[in-house]
C-alpha cells in the first residue's frame, strides 16, 4: 500500500508543474539527492530534520532548498557539502558541518560557481574548511547565518565569508567566528556588509584585498587575532562600526594599507593595541569616532598624506597619536583630546593654545621600543612636558589649532 | 681548561652560521611587507641578511619586493615548499611555477616545489608556467 502511495505522490508531483518534493524518513524521498534529481527549474525542496551524509550535493537546477527543524548535512571531513552550480538558487535552514580538509582545492560548506541572484538564509555552518564561498558570483544575499569553525594558530583554515571577484553582494546579519577572516573580500565591488557579528577570528574579522567601492556599516569586530584590515582599496566607507579588543604586538583595531578615498565616519576603536595603524594611505575623513582605551588610538606612518582627522574623541589612551616620521601632510582639526590641558578664555568651546597630540614618548618609543619600560618615569614626564612648549624632536607642525574643550557627544 | 675553550669556540662557531631559516609562526607573525599576519604555509617566504637578521613575508612578491625597495643586503632567500605544510627551502634548490589557477595571499601566484617532477606534474594540473629563480627574481 505504501509503495503505491509512494508511486502515486511521484506520478502526481511530476504531472502536477512539480511544485514541492518533501525529503525525510516518513516521506517517499528518503535521499536529498534522489530529489534533486527528481527536481526541475522552479521546484521547491523541503528537507526534514535528521542527518543527511551524502557526500557533495550539487544543486544545478533553480530551485528553492529549504530545511525544515535544521536537517544537517554532513561532509564527513571528505567532501565540499553544497555546491552551487545555477542561478536563484535559494538555500535556507540548514545545518551544514564537517567540510572537506584538504587545503589544495578549498572545499567548503556552500560554494558558488559564477552564480547570480543566489540567497543563503538562515543557516548554521559548524566546523567547515571555508564556510560560505561566492567565486564569481553577482547580486548575491548572505543572512542570518551561523558560521562556526574551531580553528587554531599554527593551523591552516579558511575563512568564514568568502568573496572572490564578485559584485553587488549583501552580507547582513550573519555571525562569524574561528575562522581565518571573518569575511574576506578580494575583487569584489559595489557591495555592502552590514549588522554583522564577527569574533574571535584567526587573523582578521574583516580583510578587504583589491576590492573598490564596498561599504561596511553597524558590524562588531571583537577579539579577532588582527583587528581588521582594508587593503589596496579605494573608495571604502565604514561607519558605525566597533573595532574592539584586539590586542596583541601585530594586532590593530583597523589595518588601513594602501588605500585612498575613503571615509571612517561613527566607530568606536576601544581597547585595542593600536586603534587604526595607517600606511600608505591617503585622500581620508577620519570624523566623529571614538578613540578609547587603545594603546595607540592611532599610529600614522610617513607614507600617509591629505588624510583629515575631525571631530573624533580620544579617551583614556595611552597614546593618542604615533608616527615614524617629522614629515606632516595630514590634518588634524576639532578633535577633543582628554590630555589638552589648555584653557578657554572666550568660552567658545575651542582650547585657544594649539594642542600637540605627538609626545615625545611616543615619538621614542617608536624608534627603540623598549624605551617603554621608562613610561611613567619622573624623567620623561619632565621631557614630555619641555617638549611640549618647546617642540624639538616632535614635529612642531603636528599641530591641532582648535582643540575641543568638551568631548563630543558621540 | 683546554676542552672548555674548544667547546666554547665550537659553539660560537656554530651559533655563527646562521644558514638554516627560522620556521614561520603562522597566524601569529606579520609579512615584513604588507604587514598582513601571515597564514598561509604554502605560500610564506623569508630572506636572511648578511648581518644575519630575519625578515618573514606572506608572499614571495612580498619578499622580493622588499628586497628590492630597501637597501637590505640578502644573503639567502627561503620559501615555502607548496606541497608541504610551512616548511621553507633555498631557492637556490627550488623549482617554481607561476600563475594558472595558483592563488598565494598578496598576488605573487608564486608555487614552489623542491623537485622538478613535482614541478612538471602540478604544471599541467594548476595551469601554470615553469619558471627558474632568476625568472622569478627578475620579474619584481
Amino acid at each position: 500500500m505504501k509503495k503505491i502511495i509512494g508511486i502515486l505522490f511521484l506520478f502526481l508531483i511530476s504531472i502536477s508543474n512539480a511544485k514541492t518534493i518533501r525529503v525525510g524518513s516518513s516521506f517517499p524521498v528518503k535521499k536529498v539527492k534522489q530529489a534533486l534529481q527528481l527536481a526541475v527549474d522552479g521546484d521547491t525542496i523541503i528537507v526534514n530534520g535528521g542527518v543527511y551524509k551524502e557526500g557533495n550535493i550539487l544543486i544545478n537546477k533553480k530551485i528553492i532548498f529549504l530545511g525544515k527543524n535544521f536537517p544537517i548535512l554532513d561532509g564527513q571531513r571528505k567532501f565540499e557539502v553544497i555546491s552551487v552550480n545555477a542561478d536563484n538558487v535559494v538555500i535556507k535552514g540548514f545545518k551544514i558541518i564537517n567540510s572537506g580538509y584538504a587545503s589544495l582545492d578549498d572545499p567548503c560548506g556552500i560554494k558558488v560557481y559564477d552564480k547570480s541572484f543566489v540567497k543563503i538564509e538562515n543557516n548554521i555552518l559548524d566546523n567547515n574548511f571555508f564556510g560560505i564561498y561566492l567565486q564569481n558570483s553577482r547580486n548575491c544575499l548572505i543572512k542570518n547565518n551561523k558560521i562556526t569553525a574551531y580553528g587554531k594558530q599554527e593551523q591552516l583554515i579558511g575563512n568564514g565569508i568568502h568573496c572572490w571577484k564578485s559584485d553587488n553582494l549583501q552580507i547582513i546579519a550573519n555571525k562569524i567566528s574561528g575562522h581565518r577572516d571573518g569575511i574576506y573580500f578580494e575583487f569584489v565591488t559595489q557591495s555592502i556588509i552590514w549588522r554583522n557579528i564577527s569574533n574571535k577570528n584567526i587573523r582578521y574579522g574583516l580583510h578587504f584585498m583589491f576590492s573598490n567601492d564596498d561599504s561596511y556599516i553597524t558590524n562588531v569586530f571583537k577579539n579577532n587575532g588582527a583587528g581588521v584590515a582594508v587593503m589596496f582599496t579605494k573608495n571604502v566607507k565604514m561607519y558605525n562600526n566597533y573595532f574592539e579588543e584586539n590586542w596583541g604586538d601585530s594586532a590593530y583595531g583597523l589595518l588601513l594599507k594602501e588605500i585612498a578615498d575613503s571615509y571612517i565616519f561613527n566607530n568606536k576603536f576601544a581597547r585595542n593595541t593600536s586603534g587604526i595603524y595607517m600606511e600608505g594611505t591617503s585622500r581620508i575623513k577620519v570624523e566623529k569616532n571614538v578613540f578609547e582605551s587603545n594603546g595607540w588610538g592611532m599610529k600614522i606612518q610617513a607614507s600617509c598624506m591629505e588624510n583629515e582627522i575631525v571631530n573624533n574623541n580620544y579617551l583614556k589612551n595611552t597614546f593618542d597619536i604615533s608616527t615614524n616620521g617629522s614629515l606632516v601632510l595630514n590634518t588634524f582639526n576639532s578633535n577633543y583630546w582628554d590630555k589638552y590641558e589648555g584653557y578657554d578664555l572666550d568660552k567658545n568651546g575651542v582650547g585657544d593654545v594649539p594642542y600637540h597630540p605627538l609626545s615625545l614618548f611616543a615619538v621614542l618609543t617608536e624608534k627603540t621600543p623598549s624605551a617603554m619600560l621608562l613610561y611613567r618615569s619622573f624623567m620623561i614626564t619632565l621631557l614630555d612636558k619641555s617638549e611640549k612648549v618647546l617642540p624639538s624632536i616632535t614635529p612642531d607642525n603636528f599641530i591641532d589649532k582648535t582643540p575641543l574643550m568638551k568631548s563630543l557627544p558621540l | 681548561m683546554k676542552y672548555f675553550f674548544v667547546i666554547l669556540i665550537t659553539f660560537f662557531v656554530i651559533s655563527c652560521n646562521s644558514n638554516q631559516p627560522k620556521p614561520i609562526k603562522l597566524n601569529s607573525e606579520n609579512c615584513e611587507f604588507c604587514k598582513m599576519t601571515i597564514a598561509n604555509g604554502k605560500f610564506g617566504a623569508e630572506l636572511i641578511t648578511t648581518k644575519g637578521r630575519y625578515y618573514k613575508f606572506d608572499d614571495a612578491a612580498c619578499m622580493l619586493q622588499y628586497a628590492k625597495s630597501n637597501q637590505v643586503m640578502v644573503k639567502m632567500f627561503f620559501v615555502n615548499d607548496y606541497l608541504k605544510e610551512n616548511e621553507l627551502i633555498p631557492v637556490e634548490k627550488s623549482f617554481f611555477l607561476k600563475g594558472g589557477t595558483i592563488s598565494s595571499p598578496m598576488r605573487g601566484n608564486i608555487a614552489t616545489f623542491s623537485t622538478s617532477k613535482e614541478q612538471k606534474e602540478f604544471q599541467a594540473k594548476l595551469n601554470a608556467e615553469a619558471m627558474t629563480w632568476e625568472q622569478v627574481y627578475n620579474s619584481y
